[in-house]
């Protein structure tokens, strides 16, 4: 049983089924990887759990209490963060700022005070993205920008984390630190939820791995399992990509 | 009216004009500039890969060459003539095809609508459908649907079908894998090195090496605002590792390896 | 509350409303067949006319990305020219006609997207609103100083009015011509827009302008064609409809376009056939409060309402607003948010400088002293959108409705004798009146919401004023303040009290920025997304921001109320009237609080011009207004304050910063602004061969890629 459970669910538009009864469990301490060919459903299935999208069936349940009807700055303050795969940055503010407006929403309904600047530098910094602090994030670049979103999103305290593809825009080294990242914070008990195209850091940082395609869980497996199955290979990774 | 400019003798190495030239570029954005001096030149049926970490300036770069930034100083040629400060559009006419990073599509419009703009370039609406459904079927399955909610990567693919079916003389791409499933890119990058092989000249920007180089006649690397190494694929791998630690590189002065 | 409900709820409450109007204001007159067949029959020319007005809105919309509240403006301008050709010079109308719609309109089209209209493309709403409404007033000014609107002005119905019966009533050639066009334009534009590639063309550089230039599209021109075509349509609608109005007055044609708003938003702006059919219902309901419906008393002005009541209904059956993400292209901003410190520092200096002043003005004509209190009242009533226009980015233009509002609770709550409570009642009372409109108007988006302030404004304005319990027929005294045993009733005390509070609701403002609640409205802004997953309640925010906003102005209206001295229905509130509130903060800058002290100047200014060069106020605004509105908003669509205070800030000396700061600003808020820059140059065809010839390409077979396929 996970901390996240996605039962279920399915999203219709118009005539488009675009998520077709796609079960997901995303248990806490670990990353579960969400992949897939390019319009399968993944960021679809995002929007219908932190309530952005209503589905048209199905159950969003988070501790095992459902949250399928709740709105989606409730599912926020229950625990559920997310970052975009279009950046959604505040652009006229900071980065700072950015991560400040997180931080002050969750002070409103935590119980004990903090020093929210103090928080914010350490997140920034936790990030990589402690250089830009000051800079008004619609002058940075992609990358930049996405290492801010994802402090942000940490900025709530979240139980469950969700990624999409958070390494777009990345380079190689921010890549690379971002799994580290990622392991560190799952060793803090966080549930992570990865889409990502980026398929060694998906085999190095998931633990468990979905596969959607059309809307549907074609597979499910470790990394390795993953790697193997024949119609993954040819829904989606294709011959030449192999996990390094 | 332009007239017919020489272009400031490049390495003497051969005499054949660059396609596309950049010649001691600055440029920025307001009045805080990005780029510091970029030499940068792309021969005609060359693919040439520019690599770097992120913020180094390559979309900036890219900007200057498809005029959407007008360099503060230095010029930009284009078959040896003059075109800086040449408005994006003319020079889109010319042949000088940017696929953006990340917004390269028009979301209220749908599909269709989309691929009709890639017609002012000369092609015929039918020629652009049957190029671009050919590369991307899904795209094909989605004629009527509004650009905006297509999944990111089928965004991506519009707007690369554009390029691939206006088949432009220099293609300029930004972080072309974003977003994309690893099978689209090996088959995109399949179709760019096909493409490359009929005489396009292609300048392409990405974050990671490996992939590009193997399909790349030259690369270079930019940081902060500098071109460090230009040279065959093969050189760049071993200063790659470098470049992306930064540190040991804050030398200014570029240095094109002959 | 799901859509569903909430829009079985604006139904019912729509028919509710309609039984209970049409039973109080029953007049009498028989329904049968004949008189509704009249009725529709009188109904039918309306509707062409208010389906002509609407088209130009729709097409200008859909190609421009701009909503023109100068339509029916630039429509009468032209009708005018016609005018001028015909009656006046004796050019047949078969002529005239062509020649103002398809020459002089399209070259004024070109014109004004040369000088003002393609620099809006990508900027705040408010800022292209405000844009359109100084035209407006340009455009009014323009046709009353060339056509002096004490001489009577008529244009000859086509045909000479001739016609054709249908029933007992007699439909006019022209009119049957008007409703044909209107059906025309319907098809043809239909077929332009969706159709032809320069109808996909303009749509696309509204969506992404950039991008469109990158496909070699000339956005420029296309630009230039849009706004041609727009003017071509306002020309042909104003010339139809000029000889239907009673002596063509210039304000009357250009307001129609207001009426035309419920129709266009029944299209949601983009579909014609839509709009036709909200012109029909729209003209249906006038006809029959013509002719069934009588009002008298407090509810005299409802018929003049009705077009605003129905934009509202319209607007609240729209489907919510989905949450919304960043857009493509985010529209980039120069904000400075000073520190309190400086903030209050500043402040300080202007009341000081105020109170010097004060002893350079006669004390025995008190004109301009009290000019420069209704100033400052006007900029405080402009700091009321700050927070909410320039932070939240809710575009407001209800300001002095909620003001009208505020007077009234002022007045009747214990202004009568200048009680200091009564100021505090004001706010208290606007507040939650703010709150109200706001909770259904929350489900409106941009200009939707904009539009529905409108609405609002206009409907306060009809209904509210002519009640017995706000301020009836007659005239009610107001008093000015007693405050700690001061009494602010002269007008130069009063000008200081109002300078002081103006000052002291300026640093809240500054300090609410500064909070986290100015930050969340920010963030709001630039991605609603965003902020609801971190955890930000939109209703609420918006809520909040909205009574905030009604709160400041209903203070505000307090002090107009006792600036003017006594209230009557029909004093200083009107939706008009509020327009230049707006125009003027933008052009100061929206997102500060200098911004709207320029606004406060600039109103005195107006009112200083207007009284001293006797000219009507259409014509001072004609020459302040446009003016500044163009050259500011376009050099500084930011605002006017800010080089100003750059300027200023530099000499500061706590503030060496401020040179490099402006600069990191504006170098942010900069685009890559491409053609704009006087650095366009020409890059012929002759040139593109000339590349294909360095590239060895033979001139059949243009490019590589095709050489390569087809062998
Ligand atoms: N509002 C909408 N209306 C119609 N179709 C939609 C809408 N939103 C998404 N779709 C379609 O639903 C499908 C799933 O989209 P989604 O964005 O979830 O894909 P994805 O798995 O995230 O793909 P990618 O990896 O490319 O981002 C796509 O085919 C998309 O075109
Ligand atoms: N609109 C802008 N205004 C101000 N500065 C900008 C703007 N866009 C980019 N910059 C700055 O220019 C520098 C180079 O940015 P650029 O986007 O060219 O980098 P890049 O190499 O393409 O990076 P990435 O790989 O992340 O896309 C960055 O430091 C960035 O902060
Ligand atoms: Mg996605
Ligand atoms: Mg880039």
């Amino acid at each position: 049983m996970g901390l996240l459970e996605i039962d279920e669910v399915s999203v219709q538009f118009g005539g488009l089924l675009a998520v077709d009864d796609a079960s997901i469990s995303v248990p806490e301490g670990c990353v579960t990887g969400l992949i897939g060919p390019n319009g399968a459903g993944k960021t679809t299935l995002f929007n219908v759990i932190t309530g952005l999208q209503a589905p048209s069936g199905g159950r969003v349940r988070l501790d095992g209490a459902d949250i399928t009807r709740r709105r989606p700055y409730r599912r926020a303050r229950l625990g559920i963060a997310r970052t975009f795969q279009r950046l959604e940055a505040f652009g006229s503010l900071t980065a700072r700022e950015n991560v400040l407006v997180a931080l002050e929403m969750r002070r409103r309904w935590a119980k004990s005070r903090y020093d929210s600047g103090k928080i914010a530098a350490e997140l920034l910094e936790r990030v990589g993205a402690a250089q830009v602090a000051d800079k008004r994030v619609d002058s940075l670049p992609t990358g930049s920008a996405r290492l801010v979103e994802l402090a942000r999103a940490l900025a709530t305290d979240p139980k469950v984390l969700l990624l999409d593809e958070p390494s777009s825009g990345l380079d190689e080294q921010e890549t690379d630190a971002l799994g580290v990242l990622l392991h560190e914070l799952t060793a803090d008990g966080l549930a992570v939820l990865l889409v990502e195209h980026d398929m060694p850091l998906v085999m190095e940082a998931c633990t468990h791995i979905s596969v959607l395609d059309f809307g549907r869980i074609i597979a499910e497996g470790t990394p390795a399992e993953i790697q193997a199955d024949p119609s993954v290979q040819r829904a989606y990774l294709g011959t030449a990509k192999s996990a390094s | 009216m332009t007239s017919m400019q020489a272009v400031p003798t490049p390495d003497a190495t051969d005499d054949e004009v660059p396609i596309l030239q950049l010649a001691a570029v600055r440029a920025g954005y307001g009045r805080i500039d990005v780029l510091h001096g970029i030499d940068l030149e792309l021969r005609a049926g060359e693919v040439f890969a520019l690599l770097g970490p992120n913020g180094a300036g390559k979309s900036t770069t890219l900007a200057v060459c498809s005029g959407q930034i007008t360099p503060s100083t230095g010029g930009m040629f284009l078959c040896g003539r003059d075109v800086t400060g040449v408005a994006p559009d003319a020079l889109a006419r010319a042949g000088v095809c940017l696929i953006p990073e990340g917004r390269g599509i028009f979301p209220n419009l749908n599909v269709l609508e989309n691929l009709r703009m890639a017609t002012f370039t000369g092609h015929s609406f039918s020629q652009v459908l049957d190029l671009a459904f050919a590369q991307f079927p899904r795209l094909g399955e989605r004629r009527k649907q509004t650009a905006g909610t297509l999944s990111g990567g089928e965004q991506q693919m519009l707007s690369m079908a554009r390029a691939l079916a206006t088949e432009p003389a220099v293609l300029l791409i930004d972080e072309l894998s974003m977003g994309l499933a690893p099978i689209i890119v090996e088959e995109l990058y399949e179709h760019v090195r096909r493409i490359a092989a009929s005489g396009l000249s292609i300048l392409i920007v990405e974050q990671f090496a490996h992939e590009i180089l193997g399909l790349a006649d030259r690369a270079g690397i930019m940081l902060h605002g500098r071109l460090l190494h230009t040279g065959p694929p093969a050189s760049i791998a071993d200063e790659l590792a470098d470049a992306y630690l930064g540190a040991e590189h804050e030398t200014p002065a570029a240095h094109p390896s002959q | 509350m799901s859509q569903r409900w909430s829009n079985l709820l604006v139904w019912a409450g729509t028919i509710a409303f309609i039984v209970l109007v049409s039973k109080a204001a029953w007049a009498g007159n028989p329904v049968n067949g004949t008189s509704l067949t009249n009725l529709v029959v009188l109904a039918l020319p309306v509707a062409g006319i208010i389906a002509m007005s609407a088209t130009g809105l729709v097409v200008v919309y859909t190609t421009t990305g701009v909503f023109n509240f100068a339509q029916g403006a630039i429509g009468m301008f032209l009708a005018y020219v016609d005018w001028e050709l015909t009656v006046a010079h004796g050019l047949p109308q078969a002529v005239a006609l062509p020649l103002v719609v398809l020459v002089i309109a399209p070259l004024l089209g070109i014109g004004l997207d040369r000088a003002i209209m393609r620099h809006l493309q990508g900027k705040q709403l408010v800022v292209q609103l405000m844009v359109t409404v100084g035209l407006l007033f340009a455009f009014v000014g323009l046709a009353n100083m060339i056509w002096n609107q004490n001489n009577a002005h008529s244009m000859p119905q086509l045909f000479a009015g001739k016609g054709f019966h249908i029933g007992d009533v007699l439909l006019t050639w022209h009119r049957f011509i008007t409703i044909m066009v209107a059906v025309a334009l319907a098809i043809g534009l239909r077929i332009l827009l969706v159709r032809t590639r320069i109808g996909i063309a303009m749509r696309a550089v509204v969506d992404n302008r950039d991008l469109a230039a990158l496909e070699g599209a000339r956005s420029s021109v296309l630009s230039s064609f849009a706004w041609a075509l727009g003017c071509s349509v306002a020309a042909l609608a104003g010339i139809l409809i000029a000889p239907e109005t009673a002596d063509m007055s210039t304000t009357t044609l250009t307001f129609l376009i207001l009426t035309a708003f419920a129709a266009a938003v029944v299209g949601r702006l983009r579909s014609l056939p839509l709009t036709y059919l909200g012109a029909i219902i729209l003209a249906l309901a006038t006809q029959w409060m013509a002719s069934f419906l009588r009002f008298s008393d407090r509810w005299t002005n409802v018929p003049d309402a009705l077009p605003t009541i129905m934009l509202f209904i319209v607007l609240l059956l729209l489907p919510r607003a989905e949450v919304q993400f960043a857009r493509i292209g985010q529209i980039r901003r120069v904000e400075r948010v000073s520190s309190v410190r400086d903030t209050a520092i500043g402040l300080a200096a202007f009341v000081a400088f105020m109170a010097i002043l004060t002893l350079f003005l006669s004390s025995s004509d008190p004109t301009n002293t009290n000019r420069l209190a209704l100033g400052m009242c006007t900029a405080l009533l402009a700091l009321s959108l700050v927070p909410l226009t320039g932070w939240a980015g809710q575009v407001s233009l209800a300001p002095l409705a909620f003001a009208g509002i505020g007077a009234v609770a002022y007045t009747r709550l214990g202004g009568a004798h200048g009680s200091v409570w009564a100021v505090f009642l004001a706010a208290l009372v606007t507040i939650p009146v703010g709150a109200l409109f706001a909770f259904p108007a929350m489900r409106l988006q941009g200009l939707y919401l904009a539009l529905a302030t409108l609405a609002f404004a206009a409907m306060v304005e009809e209904v509210f004023y002519t009640q017995p319990f706000a301020v009836g027929p007659g005239e009610r005294p107001v008093a000015r303040l007693h405050l700690l045993g001061i009494d602010f009733s002269s007008p130069k005390s009063f000008l200081i009290l109002v300078t002081v509070v103006f000052g002291l609701c300026g640093v809240g403002v500054v300090a609410l920025r500064r909070s986290p609640f100015g930050r969340r409205l920010v963030a709001l802004r630039d991605s609603e997304a965003a902020s609801v997953t971190v955890g930000v309640n939109i209703l609420e925010t918006k809520l909040a921001v909205f009574a905030l906003s009604a709160g400041i102005a209903g203070f505000a209206g307090a002090f107009y109320a006792m600036s003017f001295g006594t209230l009557n229905n029909a004093q200083g509130f009107q939706m008009i009237a509020g327009l230049p509130v707006v125009l003027a903060l933008v052009i100061g800058g929206v997102g500060f609080v200098a911004g709207a002290l320029f606004a406060g100047v600039f109103g005195f200014v107006t009112l200083f011009v207007q009284d001293n060069w006797h000219i009507s106020l259409w014509i001072a605004l004609f020459y302040l207004a446009p003016g500044l509105a163009v050259l500011g908003i376009i050099q500084n669509p930011s605002g006017a304050v800010v080089p100003i205070g750059e300027g200023f800030a530099r000499l500061l000396p706590w503030r060496k910063d401020a040179k490099q700061e402006y600069e990191e600003m504006t170098a942010a808020a900069a685009e890559p602004e491409v053609g704009e820059l006087g650095l366009e140059r020409p890059f012929a065809e002759s040139d593109v061969l000339l590349v294909d010839r360095e590239l060895g390409i033979s001139n059949d077979v243009p490019r590589p890629v095709a050489a390569a396929r087809s062998s």
